[in-house]
């Protein structure tokens, strides 16, 4: 007797007779095609239905158990379980497999396909009682099976899933191989709990053009990306910065092979509104052109807005020989609304702002080029442009310019990791950076503005995981005019004249000496700590200088500005606090400049990995 | 009687474990199907099975309650004849018992296996190294070297395929005025697609002729650890003569004086006497 539990069997009775019956074509194939097309490696459709459908997104596996269902160009597949690592490009259908081809329907325990390889598996059932066969499906030809070659030891492999959750749960799913999987009514898993949504897209793209975006950064961005296919995502975000709070952005991706354009309302749910549009397009190995444009707009909900900016940039790029040639344009509409007789609208905030000005710059950049053997490196840079506003740009002795001419050249030389020290210990080796850039640009208004920023650092490894740099910049602008200039000019801070500011006359000397150490034992945490001496002429004064705006991150737009405090400390750490998920915090202390000791708050984000 | 010595045997063997007695062999593996008088495992191999297979519980040696699926895990015992005597299942990977390698010779296959040239074994390269991918952890550094118009300041991040290219994936750590490091823990075996970034991909790195350039991308292979030196030698918003603006900003387009923040009130330059 038997000793097979009946329960444990899947198969019964009935099943077995519909084996039988479908053996009859295994062992007959259909007529074959002759010389199939081999199979498209680019992006092809897979259909996936069953029972449950789960997909790990750590490790961009998708699973699927009972009753499967599979479409697959012109591969109808049915079995019992599904595994496909998206990342690999190849899946597994296991149990029961009925696999129709225009070749002829085969049964087996298992079938999968390696997509990238054009190779399939069968782990064919003939009739029954027969010993299964190893069959090999080559370039898509399922009408010659290659019989007994030799397959790969991971052909049928299945994951190991053991304590794994699944990160989206549904029915149904569409592939996009090599570049995304779909849900339709799926739960997705969102900080713990599994919420219900229409539909459900993840991109896996190698492509990095689907993901441009045109959003600003955010402490927090949870990105639910609703649908999409090969050449696009809809997409929802819900974000968190210090400025907005909370709130929701829209953001639309589409690309090709080469261009892409990303739309996006940022914060949608804010009355100060960034409606943003980035393109590319590269129609030669040669040349690309890219566009930035910008609405800003201050309404509440989709009102009549209280302010309506508008920014375009264009940048044309032209590669040559040793160089690349670049056109950048940019036009900006302060204000798009029609002009108010009380100069502002609403309330003065939102004043009406005549100037449109608009600028055109062409400029060369060459390689960077080794100086004879030396292990130095130098780089050109020049061009000429204009800026343009009707309204005036500047005046200056009286008259109004409208127009700015410029032409300027510059120069940038660069010293990389020179060894000092014991050189054969690494961890006793010194390494010497230098960098000199130098720019002068010269304007039809009869000045001209120089900068030269000098750079040198000296770093050395203490441990595999520990490193260190003591850096020195002096950082230097000068706006010279050929007549007059910048007059002395004695400001009053809370009732106190600062005599020291007189001393400038349109030259400024930032000298910062920073030492920094970066702690990386692993891959799941870092520890950065920045030490600043700020050296600077004007010198500052709390008080005097009017800080530099700050994004919504809380981060200065500008890297050099006068008035920094004279020292300054951040420390920061990054930890993985998820197998995908890392959290940053930051801060900066300023040492009792004036009454500035913190920076007005943590830097926290919370990054998808 | 024999085969009433034997189901005894086997399920002696369930009770006591993975031990099987003397002449039979058990190996763990995964199964995709049993259909047909067959065992198919996830190796590839297939197995008889005897007609007298007990199919139990691996953890208690009770009759199976647990379905066999694709991806139950298995524990098999074989007869000497090469029969599959007992089929232990379990839902969770089973400890390893004997090599699938003692049992391969009673594999069933109807054609007879023929060499396939894609699966010869790796040969050393040129320099004699031999890559190998067991999906081991190494630890991965990557060493950048930056533009030198890069901010002393500036903060440079890695985007990657693995991350939906998120321009703010992985930050680097400055190791002087010229160089960023980060140090990653890969599986070998790993592909890595990626892109260094300035924290958006507007300030995404350029191709030295200022173009877009494709991702990087590394193979990962077996090793302790492994050092990936690049150069970035150009960042998007960083035309000639300046930093382009980025999204969310309020540009200026032309700004008469170089210093963003002059105290007010105060008088713009003239020509003087």
């Amino acid at each position: 007797m038997p000793t097979i539990p009946a329960e444990t069997m899947r198969r019964p009775a009935l099943s077995f007779a519909l084996a039988l019956a479908l053996a009859t074509p295994v062992l007959h194939p259909l007529a074959a095609i002759a010389d199939q097309a081999p199979v498209n490696p680019g992006v092809q459709t897979l259909r996936l239905e069953a029972a449950r459908v789960r997909f790990y997104n750590d490790r961009w596996l998708l699973e699927a158990d009972g009753d499967v269902h599979i479409s697959f160009g012109a591969l109808r597949i049915r079995g019992e379980a599904f595994s496909m690592d998206l990342k690999q490009d190849r899946f597994v259908v296991a149990g029961s497999v009925r696999l129709a081809t225009p070749a002829g329907t085969y049964r087996g325990a298992a079938f999968s396909d390696f997509l990238d390889f054009r190779r399939c598996y069968l782990f064919a059932i003939l009739a029954p009682g027969d010993e299964p066969d190893h069959w090999t499906f080559v370039d898509g030809d399922f009408a010659h099976p290659q019989k007994g070659l030799q397959m790969p030891g991971d052909a049928f492999a299945l994951p190991n899933l053991a304590g794994a959750s699944p990160d989206v749960t549904a029915h149904s799913a569409v592939v996009g191989t090599t570049a995304f999987v779909r849900f339709a009514h799926p739960l997705v898993r969102i900080a713990g709990m599994d919420v219900p949504l229409p539909s459900y897209y993840v991109s896996f793209s190698a492509d990095p053009d689907l993901a441009q975006n045109s959003l600003a950064g955010a402490n927090f961005d949870g990105t639910l990306n609703l649908t999409g296919d090969a050449h696009a995502i809809s997409a929802v975000h819900l974000r968190y910065d210090t400025q907005n709070k909370g709130y929701l952005a829209v953001e639309q991706h589409l690309a090709s092979k080469n261009a892409f354009a990303v739309f996006s309302i940022n914060p949608l749910t804010r009355p100060s509104k960034f409606w943003n549009l980035v393109t590319g397009w590269q129609p030669s190995p040669r040349f690309s052109i890219r566009t930035f444009s910008q609405v800003h707009t201050f309404q509440y909900g989709l009102r009549q807005p209280l302010e309506s900016s508008q920014f375009t940039a264009v940048q044309l790029t032209q590669a040559l020989r040793q160089s690349f040639l670049q056109v950048n344009l940019q036009q900006v509409n302060y204000t798009m609304l029609a002009p108010s007789p009380t100069g502002y609208y609403g309330d003065p905030t939102h004043a009406f702002v005549p100037n449109h000005p608009s600028s055109v710059e062409l400029g060369v950049t060459t390689f960077q080029h080794q100086i004879g053997r030396l292990p130095s490196y130098e780089s050109l840079h020049y061009g000429a442009g204009f800026t343009h506003d009707v309204f005036g740009l500047q005046t200056y002795g009286g008259v109004t310019y409208s127009t700015i001419w410029n032409h300027y050249a510059g120069l940038t030389l660069f010293t990389s990791s020179l060894p000092l020290g014991d050189r054969h210990d690494p961890l006793k080796t010194y390494f010497f950076n230098a960098t000199f850039a130098k720019q002068r640009q010269w304007f039809s208004v009869p000045h001209y503005i120089d900068t030269t920023d000098a750079v040198a650092s000296l770093s050395r490894r203490f441990s595999n995981a520990l490193t260190a740099y003591v850096a020195y910049e002096v950082n230097n602008t000068g706006d010279y005019y050929l007549q007059g200039g910048y007059g002395s000019y004695v400001p009053i801070v809370d009732g106190t004249p600062i005599y020291g500011f007189a001393a400038f006359h349109g030259v400024a000397t930032l000298r910062t000496l920073s030492l920094g150490a970066a702690y990386q034992p692993n891959g799941e945490f870092s520890a950065s700590l920045l030490l600043r001496k700020h050296d600077d002429f004007p010198q500052p004064y709390p008080g005097l200088f009017p800080p530099p705006p700050l994004n919504v991150l809380g981060e200065s737009f500008t890297t050099n500005y006068l008035g920094q405090p004279p020292y300054d400390i951040t420390g920061e750490v990054r930890a993985r606090i998820a197998p995908r998920l890392s959290v940053d915090i930051q801060r900066t202390y300023f040492f009792n400049f004036g009454t500035l000791r913190w920076s007005p708050q943590f830097v926290i984000q919370v990054i998808p990995q | 009687m024999m085969r009433r010595m034997l189901a005894s045997i086997v399920l002696a063997a369930a009770c006591c474990g993975a031990a099987a007695p003397p002449g039979l062999i058990t190996v763990s593996g995964q199964l995709l199907d049993v259909a047909s008088g067959f065992a198919y495992f996830t190796t590839g191999d297939a197995f008889r099975l005897s007609p007298h297979v007990r199919i139990v519980e691996a953890e208690t040696g009770a009759p199976a309650v647990t379905p066999i699926l694709p991806r139950t895990y298995a524990r098999a015992t074989f007869a000497p004849d090469g029969e599959i005597v007992e089929l232990a299942l379990s839902k969770t990977p089973l400890p390893e018992a004997e090599s699938f390698r003692l049992v391969q010779r009673f594999a069933v296959s109807l054609s007879p296996t023929k060499p396939n040239p894609a699966l010869a074994p790796p040969q050393p390269n040129a320099h004699g190294y031999l890559a190998t991918y067991s999906g081991k952890p190494v630890l991965v550094t990557f060493m950048v070297r930056v533009p030198p118009t890069t901010p002393l300041t500036a903060t440079v991040y890695m985007a990657t395929d693995a991350s939906g290219w998120n321009p703010e994936a992985i930050r680097l750590e400055r190791v002087d005025a010229l160089h960023f490091r980060i140090v990653e823990r890969l599986r070998s075996g790993t592909v890595l697609r990626y892109l260094y970034t300035r924290g958006s991909l507007q300030s995404e790195e350029r191709a030295e002729n200022g173009l877009q350039r494709p991702p990087r991308e590394v193979v990962i292979s077996d090793a302790t650890v492994r050092t990936i030196h690049d150069v970035v030698y150009r960042w998007a918003d960083q035309s000639a003569s300046g930093e382009l603006p980025l999204p969310q900003t309020i540009p200026t387009p032309y700004n008469p004086a170089p210093f963003p923040n002059l105290p007010p009130g105060m008088p713009t330059p003239h020509p003087g006497r």
